[in-house]
């Protein structure tokens, strides 16, 4: 199976630059690794990571908003630029503003976010994929850790309802926290993930990519 | 006389695993934190159901024991592990196997010990300044000048490989590795 590693962080924002988390990831059996800090502009020595043969790295940009508007914004002006978009779920408002946008690849569900009906009704209607970060799993312990897992059946139970894709992240800011495919899989089945819901969250990203590496002129029209 | 039949005693299989960590990790301390780990997830029922054990550790290799129908248990139980005796640590599955033999002819490799040395070297760029302390092939640990650069992924090193260090230029022995 050909896994891609969905957010991790590279230098600044995470202790490890892109080609180590790349070569980690390589090692661990993953076809690619997407990287997606919120500055990617500034990553440090990203064409380095490209020198890794038989290695996919890809660089997204992950979207931090205090409101809708400067999401939007911020989704308007780096959407022509990365080919991949994530956007934190910071507040109930970027989240439904995310769901409702078509531009969005992934809404990236963090430790306290709650999905609502209504964010998942239009996460399905745009497409935008709902990614479960499993990073709580081995950072908190005990009750935190239990309302963690609260919280994560809950949104997997919506997004299960209504039909969304999905995407399992451990969001590693540094090498320490990359996990191999085998024990994301693991670890999501120990939250509450069916084994083949798992799969299918794990082989989602490489669709991702290679989607967004056409050229679509407008939603069913390709540019061939 | 047997106090059991073969047939049943429970099947097990064993786990090798490699420890990536930032220092040194004693075979107590690791063996503490997995059962803690487990205990923590599973509870204390479902940690003595499994009946994992630490079988063998050196350096940064090591192989568990484990119930047979418990290897997803184990495999979660070891991705939660965050850090041993205060020391950022993560734990990769290297293969599972259905005995010790098999399992470290396969999995543990005959030089436990890889390329590792101590630098003392310095790095000196524009984004990025510091000490080496470990290098393992490509990789290579970097102690930061300023201990902000790591603040937020809990971490004390910065990860690199050599590929950041290239200048696009061969060295004197004729490699490009920068270093």
């Amino acid at each position: 199976m050909s896994y891609y590693l969905w957010g991790a962080k590279a230098l600044p924002e995470g202790s490890d630059s892109a080609s180590r988390q790349a070569l980690t990831a390589r090692d661990l059996g993953y076809k690619g690794i997407i990287i997606c800090n919120c500055e990617p502009s500034r990553i440090f020595k990203a064409d380095a990571a490209r020198q890794i043969k038989g290695f996919d790295v890809e660089f997204g940009a992950e979207i931090e908003a205090s409101n809708a508007r400067a999401l939007h914004s911020r989704i308007s002006a780096w959407r022509p630029t990365y080919p991949i978009l994530s956007v934190e779920a910071s507040s109930d408002e970027i989240i439904h503003a995310a769901c409702e946008s078509p531009h969005v690849d992934a809404l990236i569900l963090c430790i306290d976010s709650r999905l609502s009906i209504a964010a998942a009704r239009a996460a399905g209607e745009s497409q935008v994929a709902i990614g479960f970060d499993l990073s709580p799993f081995f950072r908190l312990r005990a009750s935190s850790r239990a309302r963690w897992l609260e919280a994560f059946g809950r949104n997997l139970e919506l997004a299960r309802k209504f039909g969304l894709s999905m995407i399992l992240t451990c969001m590693a800011r540094s090498r320490l926290d990359l996990r191999g495919p085998k024990e994301i899989l693991a670890m999501a089945e120990v939250a509450g993930f069916e084994p083949a819901e798992a799969e299918e969250a794990m082989l989602l990203p490489e669709r991702i990519v290679q989607e967004n590496r056409r050229h679509w002129l407008a939603p069913g029209v390709e540019l061939l | 006389m047997r106090s059991k039949l073969p047939v049943l005693f429970p099947k097990r299989r064993y786990v090798v695993f490699r420890l990536d960590s930032e220092e040194e990790i004693g075979s107590r301390d690791l063996q503490r934190e997995i059962h803690f780990a487990q205990a923590s997830l599973f509870g204390d029922l479902g940690a003595a159901r499994n009946r994992l054990k630490l079988i063998y550790h050196e350096g940064p290799f090591g192989m568990l024991r484990c119930r047979h129908d418990g290897v997803q248990q184990t495999r979660a139980a070891l991705a939660s592990v965050y850090a041993v005796g205060g020391v950022r640590t993560a734990i990769h599955i290297r293969g599972i196997s259905g005995t010790i033999k098999s399992a470290r002819e396969k999995y543990i490799p005959q030089l436990s010990r890889t390329d590792a040395e101590d630098g003392g070297r310095r790095i000196e760029l524009e984004e990025v300044s510091g000490c080496i302390v470990h290098i393992h092939g490509r990789k290579i640990d970097l102690c930061p000048d300023d201990p902000k650069r790591s603040r937020g992924s809990d971490t004390r090193y910065l990860g690199l490989t050599s590929f950041d260090l290239s200048g696009g230029h061969d060295d004197a022995d004729g490699t490009s590795d920068g270093l």
